[in-house]
């Protein structure tokens, strides 16, 4: 296949640029020919973000530049990139899956007459593969237009190792503030948080999958056979009202790294897993061979956690820590 | 307001789900269950909420698919969508994000609606794309996750909270009509009670053929679905569950965590 120009739009997050935005360049090397990416990155203040972009990648950089960029607002980011996207005829435009990617996304691709194709796990020679059915089966797509706009799951590509050569160039190019019929008032931090989770060194974890609520007991009674444990949950059992937000972990909860992460009933969705990225032992407990947490498990147990957790609490104190 | 749910029908269990050989489909035993996407319930109780706070609203629930996917429409009808739209597509099988939103959007651009709403992503093919590609199609704003909302009809706009990593919230305002996907857990939604259902099946769907709208061709094809690679799972503990729970205790230990 020809090389196609393959730009990446990156992100910042609280003013640093984001792992998931190096980890473009992963899949930008799956997909293309071995040439460079362009990288541009909008936002306001983000001359000092392009150029250490330019500098670690080696990539051309763009610093898409306007105060009406501070916050990501869908409609201002894309007439701004469209603005540079435009006069290309064909291309990859790659995004991290993220609250910007995923919104962004779709509305570039219609723009420009591409297929949107996201939540891209791996991909190659013209095929992008996405998992699907949280995770229990990939799906392989291929495009059929000469401009695809992708966005990449976050973890999913390997950020390749800084450059040795020299860094890319940097492009300020000033975007105009246009009236549009969105506009991105401000950001508020989140205030349910439990710190307990950031300094657990095991965390004990319930999804859906755990049935009903009356289980929460039985995780509880698990976390309590360690030292320095907390509870953690998805957010779908949140939602359920099983767990209190402040336990939520992943993409919208919290990011946590304890030595020991046991998780029960949780199917795995990315949404979860990339919440979990730094622990160093997962355990995984459910009752579905498929389940998509076995991928990310260093150790699967098919079990009911209803009749094995008791069990494991006996196991657990019988060793008398 | 008049405003548009899209709810999308999935499978009740994906475990029901096997790969056919023959085909490189997935299949289903022809018994299985389906339901409402849940992130779906979440958008169609927004809208029913949004109705009672704003008299005079009205909520269309609308469904893209074959003939099964009126039983979803009934349940939208049982929870209080005023009326059904089921846009009859029979083919089974792969069908895009961008085919499926194009086909909302040349059903839904001449009803003009001030607000169209719909889950986050499904459950089945967890793109994240319906709403916001309408929204592109139909050239309205869109702020997707969203978790809190304050629609405006006398200003003709509204002010939402989208949730953003590490449940931070981006507040938007957005003219109307515009289009919202919505974040789960930002209500609770009803469930319907089983006379309301049972009722909501003899109310009269509009159904619109998918052949009818003029939309453009597909843009992406799926070569194949398949399960993921064992390799990269872990390492499965065998034997009894006092075995299993046993091998877990001496790997901690050897692991230096107990």
């Amino acid at each position: 296949m020809e090389a196609k120009p393959i730009t990446l739009i990156a992100e910042r997050r609280k003013g640093c640029v984001t792992q998931e935005t190096y980890e473009l360049l992963g899949f930008a090397r799956a997909v293309g020919n071995g040439q460079m990416p362009i990288v541009i990155l909008p936002g306001k203040d983000v001359l000092a973000a392009a150029q250490e972009i330019a500098e670690k990648t080696g990539c051309e950089t763009i610093a898409l530049s306007g105060d009406h960029l501070e916050h990501y607002n869908g409609l201002a980011y894309a007439e701004a990139i469209m603005n540079f996207l435009r006069c290309k005829a064909d291309g990859w435009v790659c995004l991290p899956h993220t609250s910007m990617g995923y919104d962004l996304a779709p509305r570039l691709a219609v723009q420009l007459g591409a297929s949107c194709i996201t939540a891209v796990d791996s991909a190659g020679d013209g095929w992008l593969r996405r998992p699907v059915y949280s995770g229990r089966f990939k799906e392989e797509i291929v495009p059929q237009t000469s401009r695809v706009v992708a966005t990449v799951l976050p973890g999913a590509f390997q950020s390749p190792a800084e450059t040795t050569g020299s860094g890319g160039g940097v492009t300020v190019i000033e975007a105009n503030e246009k009236k549009l019929a969105s506009t991105t008032v401000g950001v508020a931090e989140s205030l349910r948080r439990d710190s307990s989770l950031k300094d657990a060194e095991v965390i004990v974890a319930g999804g859906r999958g755990i049935g009903r609520r009356e289980n929460v007991a039985l995780l509880e009674e698990l976390a309590a056979a360690f030292p320095k444990s907390a509870l953690g949950a998805s957010r779908s059992a949140c939602d359920l009202g099983w767990f209190q937000h402040k336990h939520q972990i992943g993409v919208t909860g919290q990011t946590v790294s304890p030595k020991l992460y046991l998780a029960c009933g949780i199917s795995g969705a990315f949404q979860h897993v990339s919440g979990i990225r730094g622990a160093q032992i997962i355990m995984a407990i459910n009752t579905d061979p498929h389940a998509a947490i076995f991928q990310s498990a260093h150790y699967c147990i098919r079990e009911d956690l209803v009749t094995f957790i008791p069990i494991l609490i006996e196991e657990l104190n019988n060793t008398g820590h | 307001m008049r405003i548009l749910v899209c709810v999308k029908q999935v499978i009740d269990s994906s475990e029901s789900l096997t790969l056919d050989e023959r085909t490189g489909e997935l299949s289903y035993p022809s018994d299985s269950a389906f339901r409402m996407n849940r992130f779906d319930e979440f958008a169609l109780e927004e809208a029913l909420l949004i109705r009672e706070r704003l008299a005079g609203s009205r909520v269309d629930a609308l469904s893209v698919g074959p003939e099964r996917v009126s039983s979803n429409l009934h349940r939208a009808l049982g929870m209080g969508a005023d009326h059904a739209i089921h846009i009859l597509h029979r083919a089974e099988g792969y069908i895009s994000p961008f085919s499926v939103a194009s086909l909302i959007a040349a059903c839904a651009g001449p009803r003009s609606y001030d607000l169209i709403i719909a889950g986050v992503m499904a459950e089945d093919t967890m793109a994240c794309q319906t709403g916001q590609l309408i929204a592109a199609l139909l050239d309205l704003p869109c702020a997707t996750s969203v978790i809190k909302e304050e629609v405006r009809p006398e200003r003709a706009e509204a002010l939402v909270d989208r949730e953003i990593e590490g449940g931070a919230r981006e507040r938007v305002l957005l003219e109307l009509p515009a289009v919202f996907s919505v974040q789960p857990g930002i209500n609770t939604p009803r469930y319907p009670s089983f006379s309301k259902v049972m009722r909501a099946q003899t109310y009269k769907q509009e159904v619109v053929k998918a052949e009818d709208l003029l939309v453009p061709a597909p843009r992406e094809i799926r070569r194949s679905i398949r399960t993921p690679d064992m390799a990269a799972q872990g390492v499965f503990v065998e034997g009894s569950p006092r075995e299993k729970a046993r091998k877990l205790v001496r790997i901690l230990h050897e692991k230096s965590i107990l």
